[in-house]
């Protein structure tokens, strides 16, 4: 059974029906997994032994007549998400022995399903970034063009086939770059559809877990097992009575897509005709296309950074050397501070931490961070009105091609390449990232974006239109 | 003196509840250190906190008790600062809006009249945990943490800077404990820590509307120990200002051995906390409708069950309000009723001995090994003429301090009263024999030598007879 060209149903079906075993499955997963890592640096850690487990467990339970949905099926999880059997390694040196007492929720459901976890993968110094390229372990490389990034692990993990699903953060895009640049699926969730109990967050006010995958179709399968309230996280409280999902069907007058006129000036050159033709694609299939106005994007992505900043600044405080990390020899308390974090956060991480001590300072509180919350406020409603005579709303997810691995090139630049992302994050709303075309033999995604709790409409109009990366 | 005192009270109390603020460790004291940890107060990677309603309603509870502004809405705050017995790095706190503002209480000033102390602030909080520090060894000793206690709720209530004397400021704690102990908050043990105190002080010149320079003071571990410090500043700083200089804005520290304030930071570093809104909790929601029907099902306060103590169990208006200035204490006092019945004998010895002894050790009435079970036995021992009630004083001292049963005590110390006549006589006659004279005057008509001789029966004794049968058979003798 080649996985890349199977879907997450059929090959469930198939360890159900008994035509593979999930141990079998595994174990061919592992055996590639090892192979393609050496060349991509797509995992952090492999769980091997632990996965076979995992493995013989599901097909113990198939034997006992039970029918996990998830049967056998691969999957890569985050290292900013605790799974408590592997690391925990969070993009920092200093944890990459960290086992964690917890497991993240959705690993858990997931699990629970029958899905087997068969490794974490890579991510930015702790976890911030949408590139892999302040990795402690080196960036991820694409699968389609080495020499350039992958954007996310997990996307390259579902991409190359060795996996079928990815469990990824976003907060300000990685997830949804990630699955652009390697031409996959990539669902960020609806504020408090997925709890994040287990995700260690830089940014707690736009992290959110979501799902990689080859289709909308795979997502499908798994976004009710992972969906819900969980009483580890306050957030899914808004699922607490039940989820009342925007349903409608893909391909229908009834289904009115915007189109951010102004937006596709920030693109690259090269990429802007990506979106044209996926603009007349959607009419030919029969959406109604509605230009709209999305005028605070800039503004968006600079509220992002602000807020992303100050939370990294106090969510990584604890990341000190007394609790986490090595406890440095020092005359001071302060200098043991010192030495214990400069050995824990990386370049980009520091950086962070202090622009967001910065931020929150008594003088710059009002100056930005105040000034932040209220473009976050006023970008939130910039969507909201988009959606009053929208249904959904088209995209794209970065402004450039993925970037090469060679060269520096300024930390700025990198956070700019979040302008389509972040301002999506800031409306907590949901949103798909499908592949829309090529470039330079490289894929090209687009984000469908909806009002919240919209995203089994995104995800049917997805499978329905989009080429997949098949 | 020729200054205005000004003082204002930052108190912290130890909400009563059955976990910890955000997650579900026990909150309840234990030795062994970092027993009662999880993930979330232990600051684990994406472990996120959930608040305790309990914790809420407890402090709501204190809010409407201490006459509070209760916030429909607000939230917490992260209060960032590194200290290693902070797992997170950051104290979760509510600095933007505190779930009650402008609450009083009202206390006696020192001319013995009502005043209102006004209540600035009532806010939720996390404790910290605890560093023990070890001493010796050449690189100084170690530190270690327990983290027992991070998590734990509490409220931080800050009053106006309405007081103007250390008695002021002790009274609006013994106020303040009172309310919080008898409206269920806390059981507010200042020697154990459950409620903590600091203070700022200043003096001006009377009738000037701005306020001195203030200096603060901490590590007070009494009420006793916050007049006493606040008095031993309010004199330091007249002597600085007597002098023509300035106050200098400084924490200083009471230490209790020496008695007195020390330095502890030269100046008041600004400290810049970086507060803002915690993304990971959800904001505090309350409807006008809880918020009054926390206010309703208030329990009865000090007042309220000292005018009980009177109308039902006829007690003088003083044995009421001491016994009820203590909810432990009045909770004591009732407990005794329960099984045995005569309240004004009961509130002598729960007031006079019982309360004495509690003083002595620095106990609150719960805590004391003297259980009103005990209480009792002692008092039907009194009151079946088995011991004197001299001697019971003995018996609940010894019994107080060793834990042991008053009867118990009794037997093993041999102090059951003698009320055997041809025993007691005996001695009587050797007494009338050896104190010729004082028998003479008594037939003398000198009523007052009985007295005499009784003392020295009950001292030939050691105060074991029955002293009303050494009446009777005193007089018998002597007049036969």
């Amino acid at each position: 059974m080649e996985l890349r060209k199977t879907t997450v149903r059929q090959a469930a079906d198939a360890v159900w029906k008994g035509e593979i075993t999930a141990h079998q499955l595994i174990e061919k997963t592992l055996k590639n997994c090892s192979v393609l890592n050496e060349g991509l640096n797509i995992f952090t850690y492999l769980a091997g032994i632990d996965a076979v487990e995992q493995a013989k467990a599901v097909d113990q339970k198939i034997k006992n007549g039970e029918k996990p949905p998830l049967a056998g099926i691969p999957v890569a999880v985050k290292d900013d998400l605790c799974y408590g059997v592997l690391p925990t390694g969070l993009g920092s040196p200093a944890f990459s022995e960290f086992i964690s007492p917890v497991t993240a929720a959705a690993v858990e459901r997931l699990m629970e399903a029958g899905a087997v976890v068969i490794g974490k993968t890579n991510l930015d110094d702790m976890g911030q970034g949408s590139t892999t390229l302040s990795s402690p372990n080196g960036p991820t490389v694409n699968p389609w063009l080495a020499g350039r990034t992958a954007g996310s692990a997990g996307a390259a993990a579902v991409a190359t086939g060795v996996c079928m699903l990815a469990v990824e953060s976003d907060s300000g895009g990685a997830l949804r770059q990630g699955a652009s640049h390697c031409g996959v699926a990539g669902l960020r969730p609806t504020t408090g559809r997925v709890s994040r109990h287990g995700l260690n967050a830089h940014c707690s006010s736009f992290a959110r877990v979501g799902i990689t995958a080859f289709s909308g179709e795979d997502i499908s399968e798994v976004l009710d097992l992972i969906s819900g309230f969980d009483e580890r996280d306050a957030a899914t409280a808004v699922c607490r009575e039940g989820i009342s999902e925007i349903i409608k069907a893909p391909g229908s007058k009834d289904i009115t897509i915007g189109y951010p006129v102004t937006a596709f000036d920030y693109l690259e050159p090269e990429l802007r005709e990506i979106f044209e033709q996926a603009r007349e694609r959607f009419a030919e299939g029969g959406y109604r296309i509605e230009e709209v106005d999305l005028g605070l994007l800039r503004e968006g992505l600079l509220a992002y950074y602000v807020i992303a900043m100050a939370e990294a600044f106090s969510n990584h405080a604890r990341f000190d050397g007394i609790r986490f990390g090595k406890t440095a020899e020092a005359d001071s308390l302060e200098e043991m501070y010192e030495q214990s974090r400069a050995e824990i956060l990386g370049r980009e991480a520091r950086r962070r931490s202090i622009f967001g001590a910065f931020l929150l300072s008594k003088d710059n509180y009002g100056r930005y961070y105040r000034q932040a919350l209220k473009i976050w406020e006023m970008v939130r409603q910039e969507f909201e009105t988009v959606f009053e005579r929208c249904d959904l709303l088209m995209l794209p997810a970065a402004r450039s091609l993925p970037r090469s691995l060679e060269g520096e090139s300024g930390f700025l630049e990198g956070w700019s390449e979040d302008l389509y992302c972040a301002p999506v994050s800031l409306s907590g709303m949901p949103a798909l990232t499908i592949p829309a075309g090529q470039v330079d033999q490289l894929p090209v995604g687009m984000q469908l974006v909806g009002p919240p709790f919209s995203e089994k409409m995104l995800l049917a109009v997805g499978s329905a239109s989009g080429s997949t990366g098949k | 003196m020729k200054y205005e005192v000004v003082i204002g009270l930052e108190v912290h109390v130890e909400m009563l509840t059955g976990s910890k603020l955000f997650c579900s460790c026990p909150n309840r004291f234990v030795a062994e250190p970092n027993v009662n940890t999880c993930p979330v107060c232990l600051g684990f990677p994406g472990a996120l906190p959930q608040l305790n309603r309990e914790a809420l309603q407890q402090a709501l509870r204190a809010a409407v008790a201490l006459n509070c502004k209760v916030a429909l809405y607000s939230y917490f705050d992260r209060k960032n600062y590194f200290y290693p017995d902070m797992p997170k790095g950051y104290q979760i706190s509510q600095h933007y809006i505190p779930l009650g503002s402008n609450g009083f209480l009202d206390i006696e000033d020192e001319k013995g009249e009502l005043k209102q102390v006004g209540i600035g602030r009532v806010h939720i909080e996390e404790d910290a945990g605890k560093l023990l520090h070890e001493a010796g060894g050449a690189s100084g000793g170690s530190s270690m943490v327990d983290y027992n206690r991070a998590g734990v709720p509490l409220i931080e209530i800050v009053s106006e800077p309405d007081l103007r004397s250390s008695g002021e400021a002790r009274r609006y704690l013994e106020k303040l404990k009172s309310i919080m102990q008898y409206a269920g908050v806390s059981d507010c043990k200042m020697e154990e820590g459950s409620l903590r105190c600091d203070a700022n002080v200043s003096l001006r010149i009377p009738g000037d509307q701005s306020f001195g320079i203030k200096t603060e003071l901490k590590n007070m571990n009494s009420f006793r120990a916050v007049e006493k410090s606040l008095d031993h500043d309010i004199k330091r700083q007249a002597r600085i200002l007597d002098s023509g200089e300035k106050v200098v804005t400084q924490t200083l520290r009471w230490d209790e051995d020496r008695q007195e304030t020390i330095v502890m930071r030269g100046k008041l570093e600004a400290g810049d906390y970086r507060c803002f809104a915690d993304p990971e909790l959800a904001p505090i929601e309350l409807t006008a409708e809880e918020v009054e029907l926390a206010r309703q099902n208030l329990p009865e306060m000090a007042a309220e069950r000292a005018r009980r103590f009177v109308e039902q169990y006829g007690l003088p208006e003083y044995d009421a309000g001491v016994l009820t200035a203590s909810r432990c204490l009045a909770d004591y006092f009732e407990s005794c009723l329960e099984h045995f019945n005569k309240p004004k004998e009961v509130s002598n010895w729960v007031m006079g001995e019982f309360s004495a002894h509690l003083n002595n050790a620095g106990l609150e009435a719960d805590q004391a090994s003297f259980t009103p079970e005990d209480m009792v036995e002692l008092l039907k021992m009194i009151d079946e003429q088995v011991i004197s009630g001299k001697i019971a004083k003995e018996v609940l001292e010894k019994a107080f301090v060793s834990g042991k049963k008053p009867r118990l005590v009794v037997e093993e110390e041999g102090l059951l009263q003698i009320s055997d006549q041809s025993e007691l006589e005996a001695i009587i006659d050797r007494v009338i024999s050896e104190n010729p004279d004082t028998v003479e005057s008594y037939r003398g008509g000198k009523g007052k030598a009985l007295g005499h001789l009784v003392g020295q029966v009950m001292k030939a004794t050691r105060g074991k007879a029955n002293p009303q049968l050494v009446n009777e058979l005193l007089v018998k003798k002597i007049n036969s």
